[in-house]
């Protein structure tokens, strides 16, 4: 690894603020508070999952949610019906999310931008129906339908707390990390100029599914751990669309293909929703749209994208 | 030694035929230059070579082996690199990245390996200067030898120059050349397309003229300038 | 075999619908490259306008046409003027965030002002069926399946045979040829655009007295868009009606033979499989972007 191009400041300033993050409950944080900071851990790393792939590659996925929804259902049948410990559970979901995604991508990745985004769309609304559905034409009792499925019960806050702290923490140091090492740079390079990255031997397609897996089986372990800590899932909400939009607009907002634009989109837009989305969902959605609207038309490349672009300076660690 | 040939290769877009049946041998070692009309099927044939087209008839061999089939990032590897003439640059990169990736996977070297192969390949283009810059910002010229400097750190023994020339002035292309003649003395073969005559005339050992798809003419400078057919064609400035 | 024919020709009118649904979205796509997501909101606020003019002013739905088409042509305008004129050149992705953005405006203050409240459109006639040998045919179905067909076909008139037509294919094919040729880019597009909603909501004013009206509507329909353009091929006119009559009667017949929930799905499976095998659309006219 390219160690001496990574800024040992950056690294002390992240290791100080994951130390304090680690040590706040200590000191009184609890209920709804505590609560909320899962919350914004869980789409800080949700966003950064996106980002890995999408943001990096400039290959948007519209399906992520389908992952979400697969780590959830994984997890939740390998504790119902498996009996396993979640741990181990949501280890083998992050497997299987990974080989779906090495399936579904052998046949997506090879369309056009364009249309890889719409065939990924309409794997995650068409995996929803599946599991809608799938129980009543198979004739078995085994998803739950649109009943859901009801996990055992999970250990204190705390514990989703410091589970998810270490995945938001583990995405986001893999993705500053990623930044100097051959795949990352291939990455990028697939992002810039896909035929010019081939004609410099990046095996575009390879790289991509690289990506696409890794994001993926990351995606689906967080939706493991949701569906733990929500002890019920239905296939309305760990499919939901919704979880889609977020990501994209999280990542979008805070800057594609940057290390910190998912966090501040993250935070930023988890509050927001906390603060309108328990009164007013309405409200929240139009005002997600015309984030969109503003975002793209005046700050496409996000906040930490324009910063950098001001800067001129194309860094990594921002 | 024929490191590289071209067997009968055609390449169709629709019913129109941008490349037809053409063939030619590459020794090692050696600069062809590959002139033609605009619009004569060069820089396809170059994209069929270098992996981007899958010839519609036809095969390449490069060391005796065909490609058919073989991706470009496959061929690339194999030690075949091409320059583009809409030039692509790793925009959001530095230059120095940008060469740093062709010499990661194509030439597939280690990091630190890699690292120092980058380096050499910005010194020896004379882009030392601009490493750090983004490879988006840097004026014309310079971009040029960064797609050069990319084909270069690939490590590859076959590059495919596609009009590298273009656009610079005399003493740019004087340098250029000098450049080109430092890599064939350092084992590189080279195929360049070009329109700048006098250059590439100068430089060429042999040179292969294409018109519609279809070599019209082969040999070295002096008889492919004065070939009647070479001369109909082009239409262009004639060899002084 | 009664049963057949009548699933059959339930497609068919289907079919017509959705091809007058589409067209607006073949167009945007094919001359533009805008892939519009908020395409079906148009059809839902042209299915609304019909509704309010018809609850508050008691108009017959056909007559409440033109309104839509002014309507809706003026929204586009907007849209297309305000913002995604200035997304002319940037990659697609860009294209389909910002209309999804639209989508979820659109889509949302509809929810909030008129709530989620199913409603329908129910003129005196409504009921009217017409018998042919056993088959039963909707009145006001079969009314909208020629207004359909006339749409389309007006359409198709307007491409091929007049000279903003041709100004608007040229720009298709080159953009910059054409605008070597003395064609306004900017103004083409949002003409196009402008176009492309005014149809698409008088498609659904047409469908408000077939169809249930409610705010959340507009995404299947832009789904259902998607795959009969992808069928028909993207960007060519005439595939939509091809596309639509696919699409319409593959639906009734799943609809009938095995569940009514299914259609989404099949959209769905429709719609990938057709990405994956022939992305140039059934007839292999599409434009691949």
């Amino acid at each position: 690894m390219a160690r001496y191009l990574y800024s040992s400041r950056i690294q002390f300033i992240f290791l100080l603020s994951m130390g304090i993050l680690l040590l706040i409950p200590l000191f009184g944080l609890e209920g709804y508070r505590l609560r909320l900071l899962a919350l914004v851990f869980m789409w800080v790393a949700l966003a950064g999952c996106w980002n890995l792939m999408s943001g990096y590659t400039g290959y948007i996925d519209f399906g992520p949610v389908a992952y979400f929804g697969i780590g959830s259902y994984c997890t939740a049948l390998l504790m119902i019906r498996g009996n396993l410990p979640f741990l181990l559970s949501l280890f083998l979901s992050g497997g299987v999310c990974a080989g779906f995604a090495f399936i579904i991508g052998l046949v997506t990745l090879r369309l056009q931008g364009a249309y890889f985004a719409i065939a990924t769309f309409a794997v995650a609304e068409a995996l929803k129906q599946i599991i809608l559905e799938g129980d009543r034409l198979a004739g078995v009792e085994f998803f739950g339908g649109s009943h859901g499925l009801t996990l055992p019960p999970a250990p204190s806050e705390l514990f989703f707390y410091y589970l998810l702290l270490f995945f938001m923490g583990m995405i986001i140091a893999l993705t500053y990390l990623l930044s100097h090492t051959k795949f990352g740079y291939g990455l990028r390079a697939v992002r810039e100029a896909g035929s010019a990255a081939e004609l410099s031997g990046v095996p575009t397609l390879r790289v991509k599914t690289q990506a696409y897996m890794l994001s993926s089986s990351l995606i689906g372990c967080i939706g493991g751990v949701e569906a733990y800590w929500l002890t019920y899932i239905i296939p309305d909400d760990v499919f939901h669309i919704m979880r889609t939009i977020q990501m994209v607009i999280m990542t979008l907002l805070g800057g594609m293909g940057t290390v910190l634009g998912p966090v501040i989109g993250g935070s930023f837009l988890t509050l927001i929703a906390e603060y309108l989305g328990v009164k007013f969902v309405y409200d929240y959605l139009i005002l997600v749209g015309g984030v969109i609207i503003l975002v793209i038309i005046l700050l496409p490349r996000g906040v930490v994208g324009e910063i950098k672009r001001r800067r001129g300076r194309s860094r990594w660690f921002f | 030694m024929v490191l590289l040939e071209c067997r009968g290769v055609t390449k169709l877009f629709g019913a129109l035929a941008a490349v037809q049946d053409f063939s030619f041998l590459l020794h090692s070692g050696e600069i062809l230059g590959l002139i033609g009309p605009n619009g004569s099927g060069k820089t396809t044939l170059f994209n069929v070579i270098a992996g981007l087209y899958t010839p519609d008839q036809g095969k390449v061999f490069f060391r005796g082996k065909s490609t058919l089939g073989l991706p470009a990032h496959a061929i690339c590897r194999l030690g075949i690199a091409k320059t583009s003439q809409i030039m692509q640059p790793f925009t959001d990169m530095t230059v120095w990245e940008n060469v740093l990736v062709a010499a990661l996977y194509g030439g597939n070297l280690p990091m630190a390996r890699a690292m120092e192969k980058a380096d050499e390949v910005l010194q020896f283009v004379g882009l030392g200067s601009l490493r750090d810059d983004p490879a988006g910002k840097i004026a014309v010229p310079f971009r040029r030898r960064l797609e050069l400097g990319r084909a270069l750190a690939t490590g590859a023994e076959v590059l495919l120059l596609d009009e590298v020339l273009a656009g610079l002035s005399s003493v740019e292309i004087e340098e250029a050349l000098q450049l080109l003649r430092e890599m064939r003395r350092q084992g590189k073969t080279l195929i360049l397309v070009e329109h700048v005559m006098r250059a590439v005339m100068g430089v060429s050992d042999r040179i292969s003229v294409i018109h519609h798809g279809e070599k019209i003419a082969e040999g070295n400078p002096r008889e492919v300038a004065g070939n009647p057919l070479v001369i109909e064609a082009y239409l262009g400035k004639r060899y002084a | 075999m009664l049963l057949f024919f009548q699933s059959l020709v339930n497609g068919l009118l289907l079919g017509g619908i959705y091809a007058a649904c589409s067209a607006g979205f073949s167009l945007a796509s094919g001359v533009m490259g805008v892939v519009n997501l908020s395409h079906g909101d148009f059809v839902m606020l042209g299915a609304f306008i019909t509704y309010w003019l018809f609850v508050l002013l008691g108009m017959d739905p056909f007559l409440t046409l033109p309104f839509t088409l002014v309507i809706l042509y003026g929204l586009g305008y907007l849209l297309q003027r305000l913002a995604i004129n200035r997304l002319v050149g940037a990659p697609p992705i860009m294209s389909y965030l910002l209309t999804f953005g639209f989508h979820l405006v659109i889509a949302n203050m509809a929810l909030r002002a008129w709530t989620a409240d199913y409603r329908s459109v129910n003129p005196s006639y409504s009921g009217l069926t017409w018998n042919w040998s056993g088959i039963v045919l909707p009145v006001s179905r079969l009314a909208t399946f020629f207004v359909a067909m006339g749409v389309i076909l007006g359409l198709y008139y307007l491409l091929y045979r007049t000279e903003i037509g041709r100004a608007v294919r040229a720009t298709a094919q080159d953009r910059e040829m054409a605008r070597l040729t003395g064609v306004r880019i900017f103004k083409i597009y949002t003409f196009t655009f402008a176009l492309a909603a005014s149809i698409t909501g008088l498609a659904g004013s047409l469908i408000s007295n077939t169809f249930v009206i409610y705010p959340q509507m507009g995404l299947p329909f832009t789904i259902t868009a998607f795959c009969v353009v992808v069928l028909g091929g993207m960007g060519y006119i005439p595939g939509t009606l091809l596309g639509g009559v696919v699409l319409g009667i593959v639906e009734s017949m799943a609809t009938t033979y095995l569940t009514a929930g299914i259609s989404l799905t099949l959209t769905f499976f429709l719609l990938l499989l057709m990405l994956i095998l022939r992305p140039g659309g059934i007839l292999g006219k599409g434009a691949i972007e």
